[in-house]
C-alpha cells in the first residue's frame, strides 16, 4: 500500500508478465541504469527500492521483480496483495507475451485493489523490425481497462524512468488533477532518480 | 565419460587457485569491500572481517577433520556408516550401532569434513541405497535415452543454465553446464510430475560441487525430492512449498511472537524471504560452506531442519527487525545476515540451542493440517483464472 509522511511516500510496486519480457531488465535499468545480459535467475522474486523525486515530493518505491516459470505465477497473490501499483511488461516481439500480460491485468482486476495504479509496457522497443504487436492495439487495450501505456527498452533505456515517474505522479496521494486515467503517454520528460539501494 | 569425473581434482584445482587472502593494510582501514574466492570457489562480497572469519573457518574445517580421523583409528573406517540400528542385529551390536547412531548426530551438527561428505551425505540420505535398487547402467542409460528429446522442461533448464552461479570457475563453464544439464534433464524425466523446477539448479549445481559424480548427484537430487523432503515442493503448483510457508509461519509465530506481529503490523509476509531458503534449500541465500553445513545436518535429520534454520535467521535479528518500521528495512537485514554467515556455527548453534524443540509429529500434524487449506486456496485461484477465460469466450 501507498503510506505517505509529508511529502515522502512508499510505495509497493509490483512487476509481472510473461518469462524474458525484460520485467527485471527493466527493473536494473531503473535501480542501476544498468543492462546486463546474464543475471543471476531469481526463486520468486527479488527486491529491490528506488527514490523518485517529483516537483515537491518523493515516492519510494518498494519493488518486487517476480520470476520463474509457470508454477511460481501461484506465489504471485503475495507480492501483489497490497500493492500500490502494477506494472505489466510484454515483449513487443512477441504476441504470446502480450496474451499473457492481459491475464495478469485480469487477475490484478478480479483481485487486486481498485486504487491499484496500473501501467502496461510494451518492452524491447529498440527492436522495431522485429515488432509483432502494434503499439496502437495496446494503447487500446490500456484505454479500456484504465491502465496507461508506455513502449520502453531497458537496452536504450528509453522511457524506462518515465514508467516510474508516471506512476509516481498518479498515486492517489499525489495525484495531480490534469491527469486523466487512461492517458497514454509515449515520451513523457525524463525523471532523475534521486537515490538508489538494492539488496536482491 | 560423464558420469565418473571426479569433482575432487576439480577442488584440488581450485584450493589451488585460491590465493592466500591478505587483505591489504588499505582496505583494513577503510572497511573497503573485497571480492574473494571461498573454499567452493564462490566470489563472494565482504569486508575485511568477513574474509578473516572465512580464513577461522578454513582452519576450523581442518581441526574437526582430526576429530574425525582419530574416531575412524578407534572405531574403524567408515564405522559412520553403520549407525542403522536393525531389528535382525544381535543386542550387542544393535547397542554399538545406536551409541554410534548419537556419536555420529552430535559430530554432523558440527560439520563434516569436506573429503567425507560425498561418503557420509551418499549414504546417510539414503541416495545410496535407492541407487542400489535401480539396475547399475540406470543414470547412464537414462542420460543417453533423453539427451537429445526437447520438452518444455529441458528449455527451461537450457535457459536457466547460464543463470544458475553465472562466474563460477566451474560451474559456469561449458562442462559444468554440460553436467549440469545432464543431471536435470534426467531427473525431470524420472518424475514427469515436478519435470524440471527452477530452484532445483542450484541444488543440483552445489551437489555437483560436492559429490563425487555426476551420477551421485542424481542420486542424491532424487533423494532429496523423494524421501528427504515433504512431497510436491516442487510440483507444478509448487503446493507443498506452500504448505511449508504456511507451516512455518505458524512454528515462528510460537517461537518469536514478537517478530511476527511486528512483521503483521508491516504488512510483511514472511514468505516474501523464505520462499526462495526453502525452494533452493539455501543455496542462494547463505555462503557455500554455511549451506553444506545445513545440508549435513538435513541429510541426516530431515526437513525440519529448515524450519529451524529459518527461525534461527529471524532470531538472530530478533532486537535489530523490532526497530524498523519498513519492508525494504527488514529485507535488507535479513538479507545482510544470511550473505555475511560466512561462519556457519553463529547459525547452526541458534538453529540448535535457540529455537527450542518442536516434534516431528507437531510439525507433521500442522502439515496435515494446512493441506487442505492451500489446496482450497490454489484451487480458488485456478476456477478465478479460469472464469476470466470464460469471460473472454463469451
Ligand atoms: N533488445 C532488448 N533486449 C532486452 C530488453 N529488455 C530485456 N532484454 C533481454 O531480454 C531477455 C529477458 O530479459 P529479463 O529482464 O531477464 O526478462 P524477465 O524474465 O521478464 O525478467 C534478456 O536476454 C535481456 O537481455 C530490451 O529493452 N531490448
Ligand atoms: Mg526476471
Amino acid at each position: 500500500m501507498a503510506t505517505s509522511r509529508n511529502k515522502n511516500m512508499n510505495a509497493k510496486l509490483v512487476l509481472l508478465g510473461d518469462v524474458g519480457a525484460g520485467k527485471s531488465s527493466l527493473v536494473l535499468r531503473f535501480v542501476k541504469g544498468q543492462f546486463i545480459e546474464f543475471q543471476e535467475s531469481t526463486i520468486g522474486a527479488a527486491f529491490f527500492s528506488q527514490t523518485v523525486a517529483l516537483n515537491d515530493a518523493t515516492v519510494k518505491f518498494e519493488i518486487w521483480d517476480t520470476a520463474g516459470q509457470e508454477r511460481y505465477h501461484s506465489l504471485a497473490p503475495m507480492y501483489y496483495r497490497g500493492a500500490a501499483a502494477a506494472i505489466i511488461v510484454y515483449d513487443i516481439t512477441n504476441q504470446e507475451s502480450f496474451e499473457r500480460a492481459k491475464k495478469w491485468v485480469q487477475e490484478l482486476q478480479a483481485q487486486g485493489n481498485s486504487n491499484m495504479v496500473m501501467a502496461l509496457t510494451g518492452n524491447k522497443a529498440d527492436l522495431l523490425d522485429a515488432r509483432k504487436v502494434a503499439a496502437e492495439e495496446a494503447q487500446t487495450y490500456a484505454q479500456e481497462n484504465g491502465l496507461f501505456f508506455m513502449e520502453t527498452s531497458a537496452k536504450t533505456a528509453a522511457n524506462v524512468n518515465d514508467v516510474f515517474s508516471e506512476i509516481a505522479k498518479r498515486l492517489p496521494r499525489l495525484q495531480p488533477a490534469q491527469n486523466p486515467s487512461g492517458m497514454v503517454l509515449m515520451d513523457g520528460p525524463a525523471q532523475t532518480p534521486a537515490t538508489a539501494s538494492c539488496c536482491s | 565419460m560423464y558420469g565418473t569425473h571426479s569433482k575432487r581434482d576439480m577442488d584440488i584445482e581450485y584450493q589451488s587457485q585460491v590465493p592466500i587472502l591478505r587483505p591489504s593494510i588499505h582496505a583494513r582501514r577503510a572497511k573497503i569491500t573485497v571480492k574473494f574466492q571461498d573454499l567452493y570457489g564462490f566470489t563472494v562480497e565482504g569486508n575485511v572481517d568477513d574474509v578473516n572469519v572465512l580464513n577461522e573457518v578454513r582452519e576450523k574445517v581442518r581441526e574437526k577433520g582430526k576429530v574425525w580421523w582419530a574416531l575412524e583409528a578407534s572405531k574403524g573406517a567408515n564405522w559412520y556408516l553403520q549407525t542403522h540400528v536393525s531389528s535382525t542385529l544381535k543386542t550387542s551390536l544393535k547397542f554399538s550401532a545406536l551409541v554410534n547412531a548419537i556419536t555420529l548426530k552430535k559430530l554432523i551438527r558440527k560439520g563434516i569434513p569436506p573429503v567425507l561428505r560425498p561418503k557420509i551425505w551418499f549414504s546417510l540420505s539414503g541416495a545410496a541405497k535407492k541407487k542400489s535398487t535401480a539396475p547399475d547402467s540406470y543414470y547412464e542409460d537414462l542420460t543417453k535415452a533423453v539427451q537429445d528429446k526437447v520438452t518444455p522442461a529441458t528449455k527451461q533448464i537450457d535457459h536457466d543454465l547460464p543463470r544458475t552461479f553465472p562466474g563460477h570457475p566451474w560451474l559456469d563453464t561449458a562442462e559444468g553446464h554440460a553436467a549440469l544439464r545432464r543431471v536435470l534433464v534426467a531427473y525431470s524425466f524420472r518424475d514427469s510430475d515436478v519435470g524440471y523446477c527452477q530452484g532445483l539448479n542450484y541444488v543440483a549445481a552445489l551437489l555437483l560441487l560436492v559429490m563425487k559424480t555426476e551420477e551421485e548427484a542424481f542420486w542424491m537430487i532424487a533423494v532429496l525430492l523423494e524421501n528427504v523432503l515433504v512431497s510436491d515442493c516442487y510440483n507444478k503448483n509448487l503446493s507443498g512449498c506452500h504448505v511449508e510457508q504456511r507451516v512455518f509461519k505458524d512454528l515462528l509465530t510460537k517461537k518469536c511472537p514478537r517478530i511476527v506481529a511486528h512483521l503483521d503490523a508491516l504488512e510483511f509476509d514472511v514468505s516474501l524471504v523464505c520462499t526462495e531458503w526453502f525452494l533452493c534449500l539455501f543455496a542462494k541465500s547463505l555462503p557455500s560452506e554455511t549451506t553444506l553445513r545445513v545440508w549435513d545436518v538435513l541429510f541426516n535429520e530431515g526437513a525440519n531442519l529448515l524450519f529451524h534454520v529459518a527461525m534461527a535467521i529471524f532470531k538472530m535479528n530478533e532486537e535489530e527487525l523490532l526497530t524498523v518500521h519498513h519492508v525494504g528495512d527488514v529485507i535488507h537485514i535479513i538479507q545482510r545476515c544470511t550473505h555475511q554467515l560466512f561462519d556457519p556455527d553463529d547459525l547452526l548453534t541458534v538453529a540448535f540451542d535457540q529455537i527450542g524443540f518442536m516434534t516431528t509429529t507437531t510439525i507433521s500434524r500442522q502439515r496435515k493440517k494446512q493441506e487442505p487449506a492451500v489446496m482450497a486456496e490454489l484451487d480458488q485461484r485456478l476456477r478465478r483464472l479460469n472464469s476470466i477465460k470464460a469471460d473472454d469466450e463469451q
